[in-house]
């Protein structure tokens, strides 16, 4: 394996940010992840840290925006963990934002 | 004084049993060890085997049978045949032996506990034959894995895997737990002997028989077939107590059965189906796994609940499309998570391999074949690196296989969707819609966290990669890796690579 100790990037918040362990699909990936994000962490940071472990390794990578999709909504790229009301344990998938076929 | 014949005596010693005087027959065949639940005490006095064997029988055959399979491991011991074989069939014994080995000795003890706490006399004496198969198959699989330790220190797991936090072993532990130790007798024979060994061990013993001697593998072939003729015996404990069981209570032979034939289903495709559909080399594999399921698994078990009066399991459609799916993307996380397991899985997915498996699984290439060419376009491009895990895959709460099934939607897409559960202030996640259920119901006997949930709970120390690998036991010498990165790799070399893979292309 990778000597990579699993932490994600903290972004910013008011109070220190606390680990949030997901479980995080990204798009047609062929198995569920451990992903640690932090309440800090922006949607767009969230789906840059599940996408770093698949992306380009087992899904091909498209040019398109990635948006995190949580309970059947896609949230907006700058909204944070803590916004978002995700908490540790809880599931979220990443996917491309294609457009779609006029 | 002349030996009574046979028939004499046996119909008398079989089913030896008697009042108990000093003690009531609760504080001899308690509750909980023995479960006789909704079933009248008197009504065991019917349980019959169909298959009836003595001891100086059973002796006399046994010893012939170990002489036999000791025979040929000795003439074979000095041959070259080892050095001759495919990496990728070395790989199924080696995941055969430590899967195995002490599964065989957790069957030991179920075995025991049937033998002391059993209902009836004759199924008493039938589980002190069990037992004495289980010890047997513990020591011919043990010994027979230890002869290569010399040669391959992976072999070295063959009596270590079942004894470590591996993740592999955890769910094997996790399975046997509650098939064999943690249960009650009826449910056992129900569990051990009804679904697991009249179907399941077909599928690893006879399945595999064919696709060792396939490959040269003479010895492994003697070794598993001589094991599976002991199954045939002591696997009909199951049927008498499901018959008696049916009449009384139906609901619940019911849900032992389901239940047992999804966790099984579930371990088999990891274990059996990477064997048959990968590791075997292409030009020895007689069926694929899908195939065997379908003729040795599937018709025999409707076949047999439908006799004792049971329906198709609720699960059906689900573990029916899972046939497709399931041991391939196991296959797929095992290759991937390859430093956490004690062999070298072998990708197999050359152009050959591809073309096989599309033929035999039409979804194959859709569901598979664009994640296997993006890894291949990474080796290709000299980044291996890329292929290599970084994180954890999330286990099941129920099988503790990784959470790897995609099914698709109604407009065709194919996603690996969540099967969440909130229960006791936390959230657990599952693979599928049965391991959920099965979760739900039987949640009181959960006993074995995930190695997320410790990885996650801080049990496992420092909490890094090299922590996980020390966790599990790993060393570098035993640490899986692909044997032969060209050999699946080459029919691909020089088409044009995209994302890291081009990025990394001198």
């Amino acid at each position: 394996m990778n000597d990579t100790v699993m932490t994600a990037g903290t972004g910013t918040g008011d109070g220190p940010p606390e680990l949030v362990p997901l479980n995080a699909i990204f798009a047609t990936d062929f198995v569920r992840i451990l992903v640690p994000v932090t309440t800090a962490n922006t949607m767009r940071e969230v789906a840059a840290a599940v996408a770093h472990h698949v992306e380009g390794k087992r899904v091909r990578a498209l040019p398109y925006e990635k948006v995190v999709i949580y309970r059947g909504e896609r949230l907006p790229a700058e909204m944070t963990v803590a916004a978002a009301g995700i908490k540790p344990l809880d599931h979220i998938a990443v996917e491309y934002d294609i457009p779609e076929r006029s | 004084m002349a030996l009574l014949k046979r028939e004499e005596w046996q119909g008398f010693v079989r089913d030896v049993d008697w009042s108990y005087s000093y003690v009531d027959d609760e504080a001899v065949y308690p509750e909980w060890h023995s479960g006789t639940g909704k079933v009248p005490r008197e009504a065991w006095l019917a349980w019959e085997e169909s298959y009836k064997v003595s001891y100086p029988e059973y002796v006399a055959t046994q010893r012939e049978k170990e002489a036999a399979a000791y025979a040929v491991k000795a003439a074979l011991q000095r041959s070259s045949v080892w050095e001759g074989l495919d990496e990728g069939w070395k790989s199924a014994t080696k995941m055969h032996f430590g899967g195995v080995s002490l599964s065989e000795y957790a069957a030991v003890l179920a075995e025991l506990k049937m033998a002391r706490f059993g209902l009836n006399g004759a199924w008493r004496n039938m589980a002190v034959f069990g037992q004495l198969d289980e010890l047997r198959h513990t020591s011919i699989t043990t010994f027979f894995g230890h002869e290569f330790i010399s040669r391959d220190p992976q072999y070295d797991w063959t009596q270590k895997a079942f004894q470590t936090n591996d993740w592999v072993a955890i769910s094997l532990r996790n399975l046997f737990d509650a098939m064999m130790s943690s249960a009650n007798v009826v449910d056992i024979a129900l569990q051990l002997p009804l679904v697991f060994e009249t179907g399941f061990t077909n599928l690893q013993f006879v399945a595999l028989a064919a696709d060792a001697l396939a490959s040269g593998d003479v010895n492994f072939a003697n070794m598993i077939s001589s094991i599976q003729t002991d199954e045939a015996r002591h696997s009909q404990q199951g049927g008498p107590t499901l018959e008696i069981l049916v009449e009384y209570d139906p609901v619940r032979a019911q849900w032992v059965v389901d239940k047992t034939f999804w966790a099984s289903a579930r371990a088999l495709a990891a274990l059996t189906g990477t064997s048959m559909d990968y590791y075997t080399p292409l030009e020895h594999r007689k069926q694929s796994y899908r195939e065997f399921m379908e003729e040795w698994i599937i018709d025999q078990f409707v076949r047999t609940v439908e006799q004792y009066g049971l329906r198709k399991p609720w699960y059906w459609d689900e573990f029916l499309q899972g046939l497709d799916i399931w041991h391939h993307a196991l296959h797929m996380g095992l290759w991937v998570w390859r430093p956490t397991i004690w062999w070298r899985p072998m990708a197999a997915v050359s152009r050959d391999e591809r073309a096989w498996l599309a033929g035999k699984y039409p979804n194959w290439e859709k569901v598979f074949g664009d994640k296997w060419d993006v890894i291949i376009d990474n080796v290709n491009a000299g980044n291996v690196q890329a292929t290599l895990p970084e994180t954890l895959p999330w286990l099941c709460s129920t099988c503790h296989l990784p959470c790897c099934n995609a099914t698709q939607s109604r407009g065709g897409t194919w996603r690996v969707r969540d099967f969440p559960l909130s229960y006791d202030g936390r959230t657990y996640h599952f693979c599928t819609k049965a391991c959920r259920q099965i979760f739900w119901k039987d949640r009181a006997n959960v006993n074995h966290l995930t190695l997320v949930d410790r990885f996650l709970a801080g049990q496992i120390q420092p909490m890094d990669v090299g922590g996980i690998l020390g966790y599990m036991g790993l060393t570098p010498d035993v640490m899986g890796d692909d044997p032969d990165y060209q050999a699946w790799t080459r029919d691909y070399a020089g088409r044009p690579a995209e994302g890291i893979a081009a990025a990394a292309q001198p």
